[in-house]
């Protein structure tokens, strides 16, 4: 193993998730480079499933480590690896939807695959990442191939715009992320999380430098995991965003930005939790209350799960805020039962896209409890969870959020969970409504004939499983199947949570300061 | 000099790209305000690093070149697809998404 001849030893065996993703991107980047439709088609969407699939069976592997690697700047433990989970789950669910949901005439190749393969990559550095340097790079690893992922429809207006309104949006957070760390560096005179947190405990706790520098990086990290009131950027960039990308942004972005909030704020900053809790509950208070009211009036489905993921970081902060790996394991856990809720939705949104040409429109699912149950149903139950519905998995999530607020004293953003909760089931149900009590619009259910890429819907789904080559958007089995599964599994998470929730108790065990 | 100024003066350029994002209209020099803010980002850690010795701040100061570097990349890249396809270049016209 540590066979370097010179320089720091390198511990392979736990650095294997990071390199499998990164060496799959390069190979994906390669093999696209033969002639010919079939390797576009289906070979490059294989070899990243593929890439993931090796990156989880590593994981597995890996399950039990907990050791720093490459003299201290990233850290394989129970948080990396259950949240590395998290992103190669969502990772495998965006290249199932990216499959056959792009023009043919723009579509994009290899290329999309390797930056979400890279953005993987950058996912899993950042929640390793132990020192500041190396946290930015893995925040930067993240976001920038996501900017080329977001605008990656070249010929379409609103997803250059997005493009655009997350590169500029999400430098600004980059650079005041920069700032806030040079701080943190001037006041500590350190860049490792375990020397930075030595120094505070001495006498820094009422320091300018770090106290200033802690705001600016709050702010850098809030823009990432669009906690009011930096969350403008989030409905416009997730509704410009190709909906498979969308889905990738809502759940593994999200789960990275909280995941770094964690180790950040409960290792390298743990003594100085009596400054920055506070201000961190505040946040997730607005961030609950502006999501949730900003959701209500929304008629596209990707812009109404854009404000109530704002609403979720909200939630979610709770459990950062507490500072105990009750409220670590509850962040976890319900980064994961996200990931399984909005992946069901964004499925069915996807599927009603190539169906329809009423694109993310509220309308597109009216009538669909009739015309289409298997779709319906798994959106029924992801808007149930989302909404924190008994029985679902979503519940159990906010019932572990609110249980470690109480129980660290703070009442009150548990209080927030719920009123946010009440406020958002009026658009929850709006949806549900929709699919169940409305007929279909008549231009809906025939589907659009116009354009160059005509749909079929209501046809049998198996007849499009077997012709997937064709090069249209025409298919939505694959799709079907996803929804059902992550529908179902939401149910029975919510019925049977033990197993996710000794999941998430890992990523608890990973901080040694925490009780 | 005192290590006051230094940083006196990566704040005050810190607040002109700020305030530049704020104001300013065209996606290129918006991308230049960014570059400000990071570069301001930069003094402060050379600055920190001079004061503290060792290298962590030069390198931490090298990585973000390299990062502001590939965003500037990017985003030129985006300004350039606007432009093939002869959409205005201006942020305050881009109201394709909103609701």
């Amino acid at each position: 193993m540590n066979g370097a001849a010179q320089g720091a030893s390198v511990d392979w065996a736990a650095l294997s998730p990071l390199l499998a993703l990164a060496g799959g991107a390069l190979v994906v980047l390669m093999v696209g480079l033969f002639p010919g439709r079939g390797v576009r088609d289906r070979v490059v969407p294989g070899l990243a499933l593929l890439t993931l699939a090796v990156t989880a069976g590593l994981l597995v592997w890996q399950y039990d480590t907990s050791t720093d690697l490459l003299e201290g700047a990233l850290r394989v433990d129970g948080l990396t690896v259950t949240l590395s989970f998290v992103f190669v789950v969502a990772g495998m669910a965006t290249v199932v939807m990216t499959w056959r949901h792009l023009d043919p005439v723009e579509s994009p190749g290899p290329e999309l695959y390797t930056l979400l393969l890279s953005s993987i990559g950058g996912m899993v550095v950042l929640v390793a990442a132990q020192d500041l340097v190396t946290l930015f790079l893995g925040f930067e690893l993240l976001s920038i191939p996501l900017y080329v992922l977001c605008a990656i429809q070249l010929r379409r207006r609103g997803s250059l715009e997005s493009g655009l309104k997350y590169l500029v949006v999400g430098s600004v957070g980059s650079a005041t992320l920069v700032y806030g760390f040079a701080l943190i560096y001037g006041a500590a005179g350190t860049t490792g999380f375990a020397g930075i947190a030595e120094a505070i405990s001495g006498d820094l706790s009422s320091d300018v430098l770090l106290l200033a520098g802690l705001a600016l990086a709050i702010v850098g990290f809030a823009f990432k995991a669009s906690v009011a009131p930096f969350h403008q950027w989030t409905p416009d960039v997730y509704e410009g965003a190709p909906t498979p990308i969308t889905a990738f942004m809502a759940t593994a972005t999200k789960a990275a930005a909280l995941g770094v909030l964690l180790r950040f704020l409960d290792v390298a900053l743990l003594p100085a939790a009596e400054a920055w809790a506070p201000a961190v509950a505040v946040l997730a208070a607005v961030t609950i209350v502006v999501g949730n009211v900003g959701a209500l009036g929304q008629s596209s489905l990707k812009r109404l799960l854009a404000w109530s993921g704002v609403a979720q970081a909200g939630y979610l902060l709770a459990g950062v805020v507490v500072g105990t790996s009750l409220g670590v394991q509850a962040t976890v856990f319900y980064l994961a039962v996200y990931l399984l809720m909005n992946m069901a939705a964004f499925a069915v949104i996807a599927a009603r896209e190539r169906e329809t040409n009423l694109g993310d429109s509220v309308d597109a699912l009216a009538g669909l409890g009739t015309s289409r149950p298997w779709l319906a149903w798994p959106m029924t139950i992801a808007m149930l969870a989302l909404a924190g519905f008994p029985l679902t998995a979503g519940f159990i999530g906010k019932f572990k959020l609110i249980e470690a607020s109480v129980a660290s004293g703070y009442t009150w953003v548990g209080l927030m969970i719920v009123i946010g909760s009440m406020i958002s089931l009026a658009y929850y149900l709006k949806v549900i409504a929709a699919m169940w009590m409305r007929e279909a619009p008549a231009g809906a259910a025939a589907v659009a004939a116009t354009g160059p890429r005509p749909a079929l819907a209501g046809a049998s789904t198996e007849a499009q499983i077997t012709a997937p080559t064709r090069h249209t958007r025409r298919g939505t089995g694959e799709l079907t199947v996803m929804a059902v599964l992550f529908g179902a599994a939401t149910l029975v998470v919510g019925i049977v949570p033990q197993p996710l929730l000794d999941f998430a108790a890992k990523a608890g065990e990973a901080f040694p300061g925490l009780f | 000099m005192a290590i006051e100024w230094y940083l006196a003066l990566s704040a005050l350029i810190f607040v002109i790209g700020a305030g530049g994002v704020l104001t300013r209209r065209n996606p290129l020099v918006l991308l230049l305000c960014v570059e400000l803010m990071l570069n301001a980002g930069n003094l402060a850690l050379v600055a920190f690093n001079r004061m503290h010795g060792g290298g962590d701040g030069q390198i931490f100061a090298l990585m973000v070149m390299v990062v502001a570097a590939c965003e500037v990349v990017i985003g030129l890249g985006i300004i350039v697809a606007l432009y093939r396809r002869h959409l205005p270049i201006d942020v305050d016209e881009m109201r394709e998404l909103q609701g």
